[in-house]
């Protein structure tokens, strides 16, 4: 169908914008609300795990993750300096060089350490098998959670690959990394509170 | 109006309204208890959920408190987001209980006879028609009952099916295509315009 045959009630109601932007920025006072309001955090990986070599693991991953990630800002800045030296003074141009280069992603294998990847695979053996022993719909339910969260840690990774220099991205990716390490920690309570209470489906 | 970011270094990477991550994946880093990745599906959904609500509303100080609750409660009801719909979509359904909530509460249900009151007068529009042209139909919009208003709003603004509108304010299918019926051949009265031939 053309223009010219459409209704013009229609043509009238398409032209209407849909996006409103507001007179003044909404955020800070729905900030200043959600701030005091209990976190929108997954809901098994707001618990602390019940095992304590779990938590353990699970909290040393996160340093790992919190220290790799300073260091990729330490040199991120570095980088930064060097660049401006570059630019003023000729003879700083050769230390450019010796800096390592800015990883692209630390999404990927090959750029996080061996240590923490064998503490995070047994994290995830542990959580492979903790899960077997829940019911079907709690352990969907959490595979989903964690499914989304590498998912979603795959994507950031990829967009920070482009835009290495992004600091949102990178503290976003270390975000869902913790979250992912919570989630995979939190199982075992998960699992003890479902077989405590074998009458009940676990509410995540 | 909004800015683009409130982290001047990554503006320029990441613009308000083109992300360069998809909504399921701020979604998911906001579950996590992420504010910055929420405040991300704030900037890129706010416009949406403003325009919706000033429509339903008519007023643009109740549309903005109705989009302030919207957001809050989103982030308090997020681990319960599964991804089924879009999540501007859950984030309109909000928003649509938050305005009929708020006319529960406060009773500021318009009539049509409320035409004189002044009309929230909300951009310049899009497509075919000029400004004064989108105008007069934001005008005429502003007019319908209620009841009608809201149906059109919904199905013919925003493009939900009659089943979806139903269900966001909590009528029958039914009531839904009346409503939609009744609100259209309001609208073009009162735009003069004649009903086209089947």
């Amino acid at each position: 169908m053309n223009e010219k045959s459409r209704d013009p009630l229609d043509l009238a109601l398409d032209a209407l914008p849909r996006d409103v932007q507001p007179d003044r920025d909404l955020w800070a006072g729905i900030r200043t609300q959600i701030e005091v309001s209990p976190s929108a955090s997954f809901p098994a990986a707001s618990r602390a795990a019940a095992r304590p070599w779990m938590r353990l693991a699970a909290g040393f991953l996160l340093v790992v993750a919190s220290s790799f990630t300073t260091y990729l800002l330490v040199q991120q800045s570095a980088q930064e300096q060097v660049q401006q030296a570059r630019q003023s003074a000729a003879t700083q141009l050769q230390q450019a060089p010796s800096l390592p280069a800015m990883p692209v992603s630390f999404g990927g294998h090959e750029e996080l350490g061996k240590g923490y990847l064998q503490a995070r695979e047994a994290l995830d053996a542990e959580f492979k098998r903790q899960v077997e022993m829940l019911p079907p719909v709690t352990r969907a339910k959490l595979e989903r959670n964690l499914a989304d969260l590498r998912r979603a840690a795959s994507e950031i990774s990829a967009t920070l690959a482009e835009h290495p220099s992004n600091p949102l991205l990178q503290e976003l990716l270390l975000s869902t990394y913790q979250s992912e390490l919570a989630l995979l920690g939190s199982v075992g309570e998960v699992t003890a509170s479902t077989l405590n209470q074998p009458s009940r489906e676990t509410r995540l | 109006m909004i800015s683009g970011t409130t982290d001047p270094a990554a503006g320029t990477v990441i613009s308000a309204d083109r992300s360069p991550l998809s909504d399921a994946a701020l979604v998911t880093a906001a579950r996590g208890g992420d504010m910055r990745a929420f405040e991300r599906l704030y900037r890129l959904h706010v416009g949406r959920v403003l325009g919706l609500c000033l429509r339903m509303t008519r007023r643009r100080d109740i549309a903005e408190d109705c989009v302030q609750q919207t957001f809050v409660r989103a982030w308090r009801n997020l681990g319960a987001f599964e991804g089924r719909s879009a999540f501007g979509t859950w984030l309109h359904r909000i928003a649509v209980n938050e305005v009929l909530t708020y006319a529960r509460n406060h009773g500021t249900r318009v009539e049509a006879n409320d035409a004189d009151e002044p009309v929230e007068e909300i951009s310049e529009g899009t497509g075919e028609l000029d400004v004064a042209e989108v105008v007069d139909v934001e005008r005429a919009l502003a007019t319908l009952p209620e009841g009608a208003r809201h149906v059109v709003v919904l199905q013919a603004v925003y493009g939900y099916s009659h089943e979806e509108v139903a269900d966001m304010l909590g009528i029958a299918v039914g009531t839904c295509k009346a409503q939609l019926h009744r609100g259209r051949r309001l609208l073009r009265e009162r735009m003069g315009m004649k009903e086209l031939e089947s």
